[in-house]
């Protein structure tokens, strides 16, 4: 079907004959009234608050068995886990645990693509992040499967604390601009909606709870 | 020209003026959104954020044809296929195409304005795909045979109770209004959705000219589902949401959920750039952009251009004492409040929308609040300037050509107040002011001029 480019690009080229002012010059100072903050523990303050006060949580462990406590703890339904392959091979030791009490499966098992129905059926998914963010404590998700993040209903990052950083203009930068892949996501606490009389409810599509566990080596 | 229901906002306002239980839901409602958006800017500056954004929409749209062709060669080299649509008409048929030949009978739909703007919903169900709104609120207002109420809180007229009868009569739920009862039903049944469905459509609230990324808001997790659940995604939006660069980003992000619903971020952002990769294992395979004018380029080059910067907050729906009392379905349009009453009779005509830009009481109010910057009400007071010299009877101009001459001219001013005293009293006169008079008086005239009760002493 032919579509109407010229036309448009015609119609905007004549609208916009009379003379418009040039580039704009940003301004690159961060628009935070209080300072950046400097070291892990800060940062994890910080992200912490603001995480508990949309419902979702983070803890700082610095043992496998830490991490595998916690798991085994709030992974309490039999309605299976979905594990990242390459969280597996990082902490395979905290994972023992779970892995040998509760139904999982692997990104690897997916290896030639999936039905969706098969990823629904998940009650959990473990995934691993690009990074977090204090200042909204915000997860940033670049992985090369979309919907274990959206359709699980508990949702556990397990990361390192370097990946977290102080704001979001430390996010939207090269760095992360020219990562590589079709999508980056950013999850700022479980899913919500206040769509029936402004009253707040979790999960009404995406997961209702999200934990976030920095490995503190 | 299509016709829309905006022609009849005299009478559509008046309806809804009366309903007590729609005026206590929206100003329970908006006051939230404004106390919650207060709180939420108290972390950053706003006048920076602001001025920042405005900059930067201001050099999106006086660079509108490079930016949207950089936009374009990006998002092609992504491996997504552009559209250009002229009209409604044009875009419709677009995705009704790209449907039919991926055989497809169920569209799951996240939220978008420019959807809701070509009809796009019922043009499709009209073709027979059932093509279902995901987002909760669209989803209600889909059940419920009406139109969305509000930019960002589709279904705020509807109380808790109304939506539970709905749920109960349409997709069979018990009559329970608990919120959270009500969500989870919705879930439910959407959730079977997304699984059984072969296409997502969703609008983009920005479009990065430097990546060809689109970029999608929101909190409810059906937008990323929408995205990313079916083979084939279809992006709907207007030519106006390009902006340059990545790292603008840091700006809008900041600006954008704190004026929407006073909070820091959304639940979600999308950033997407065109289908899954090879080593990905998810995502569509097919991703179209389907950008839309209708009447966006019109603006361009005219003093209305500043209107095209809208990021649709909805913060001046929130805070306008008009809205809040009318509600959105008495516009008559899908962009209600003082942002709808500008845009409606640009994208629709000022013949379908002539008495929008005078439902406002140019407190100013929206203007203060906007995050990019938009002088709303100066935009609003423009656009009745526009409307009246365009229909000005004979009458009126011969009225207001004297007026314009007695205002110059002492003689001739004491002249008319002598005849203005003379028959403001009468009853043919007051018969002929009716209009004006059915909600305020008439002032009384005094029986003599200033001038004259200065000269006779009167006011010593
Ligand atoms: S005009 Fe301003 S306040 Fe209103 S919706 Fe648009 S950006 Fe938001």
């Amino acid at each position: 079907m032919e579509d109407d480019r010229e036309k448009i690009f015609a119609a905007i080229r004549r609208g916009l004959r009379k003379d418009q002012h040039s580039d704009t010059e940003r301004d690159g100072r961060s628009p935070l009234n209080t300072p950046l903050f400097a070291d892990f523990q800060m940062r994890f303050e910080k992200f912490s608050d603001e995480l508990v006060k949309l419902g979702g949580e983070a803890y700082v462990f610095s043992d496998y068995q830490g991490i595998s406590d916690f798991l085994l703890e709030h992974i309490t339904d039999d309605a299976g886990v979905f594990l990242y392959d390459e969280i597996r091979e990082k902490y395979d030791r905290a994972l023992s645990e779970l892995k040998s009490t509760r139904a999982y499966k692997l990104s690897t098992d997916f290896e030639n693509g999936y039905d969706k129905r098969d990823v629904a059926a998940f009650g959990s998914a473990i995934l691993p992040c690009a990074a977090c963010i204090a200042e909204t404590g915000t997860i940033v998700l670049r992985n090369n499967m979309r919907l274990p993040a959206a359709l699980a209903t508990r949702l556990f990052v397990i990361t390192e604390p370097a990946r977290l950083i102080a704001s979001l203009d430390e996010l939207f930068t090269e760095k992360f601009r020219d990562a590589g892949g079709s999508n980056l996501f950013l999850v700022t606490g479980p899913s919500r909606t206040a769509d029936i009389e402004k009253e707040l409810v979790t999960g009404v599509h995406g997961p209702k709870e999200v934990y976030v566990i920095f490995h503190k080596e | 020209m299509t016709e829309i229901e905006a022609r009849h906002f005299k009478e559509l306002y008046k309806k809804q003026i009366v309903n007590d239980q729609l005026r206590a839901n929206l100003s329970k409602a908006t006051l939230q959104a404004v106390d919650s958006r207060g709180e939420s800017f108290k972390e950053v500056d706003f006048e920076f954020l602001r001025k920042q954004a405005k900059m930067i929409r201001e050099e999106s749209v006086s660079h509108l044809n490079q930016l949207l062709s950089q936009f374009e060669d990006h998002a092609r080299e992504n491996g997504c296929k552009i559209f250009y649509a002229e009209t409604p008409e044009k875009a419709r048929a677009y995705v009704l195409d790209v449907a039919m030949k991926n055989n497809v009978n169920l569209i799951v739909k996240s939220k978008s304005m420019v959807t809701e703007e070509i009809e796009l919903v019922p043009f499709l169900s009209g073709k027979g795909i059932e093509t279902v709104e995901t987002d909760l609120g669209e989803y209600i207002v889909q059940l419920a045979k009406e139109k969305p109420s509000h930019i960002t809180t589709p279904a705020i007229h509807k109380s808790r109770t109304e939506i539970a009868q709905l749920f109960h009569d349409k997709i069979g739920t018990e009559m329970n209004n608990d919120p959270k009862f009500l969500t989870a039903e919705a879930r439910r049944v959407l959730r079977e959705k997304f699984l059984s469905a072969n296409m997502g459509i969703s609008g983009a609230n920005f479009l990065i000219a430097e990546t060809g990324d689109a970029v999608i808001v929101e909190n409810e997790g059906n937008a990323r589902l929408s995205t990313s659940s079916t083979d084939i995604h279809v992006v709907v939006t207007g030519i106006e949401k390009v902006i340059p660069k990545f790292s603008d980003l840091r700006i809008f992000m900041r600006l954008l959920a704190r004026s929407s619903t006073g909070q820091k971020l959304t639940s979600y952002v999308s950033v997407l750039r065109g289908p899954r990769r090879e080593e990905e294992k998810d995502g569509p395979r097919e991703v179209h952009i389907v950008l839309v004018d209708n009447g966006r380029s019109s603006l361009l080059g005219t003093e209305h251009q500043e209107v095209l910067n809208c990021i649709r907050c909805g913060a001046c729906l929130n805070v306008c004492p008009v809205y809040r009392n009318i509600g959105g379905h008495a516009y008559g349009s899908v962009y209600p409040g003082p942002i709808g009453s500008l845009v409606t009779p640009m994208y629709f005509g000022e013949k379908n929308a002539p008495d929008l830009p005078f439902a406002s009481s140019l407190c100013g109010n929206c203007t203060e609040v906007c995050p990019v910057g938009i002088e709303i009400h100066h935009q609003l007071l423009s656009l009745r300037n526009e409307i009246v010299a365009a229909k000005k009877s004979r009458i009126e101009r011969f009225l207001f050509k004297n007026y314009r001459k007695t205002m110059l001219r002492p003689g001739r001013y004491r002249m008319m107040g002598r005849f203005a005293r003379m028959f403001s009293k009468s009853a043919l006169v007051r018969r002929m002011m009716k209009q004006w008079t059915d909600y305020r008086d008439l002032p009384e005239f005094p029986s003599q001029s200033f001038r004259e009760m200065y000269k006779s002493g009167k006011l010593n």
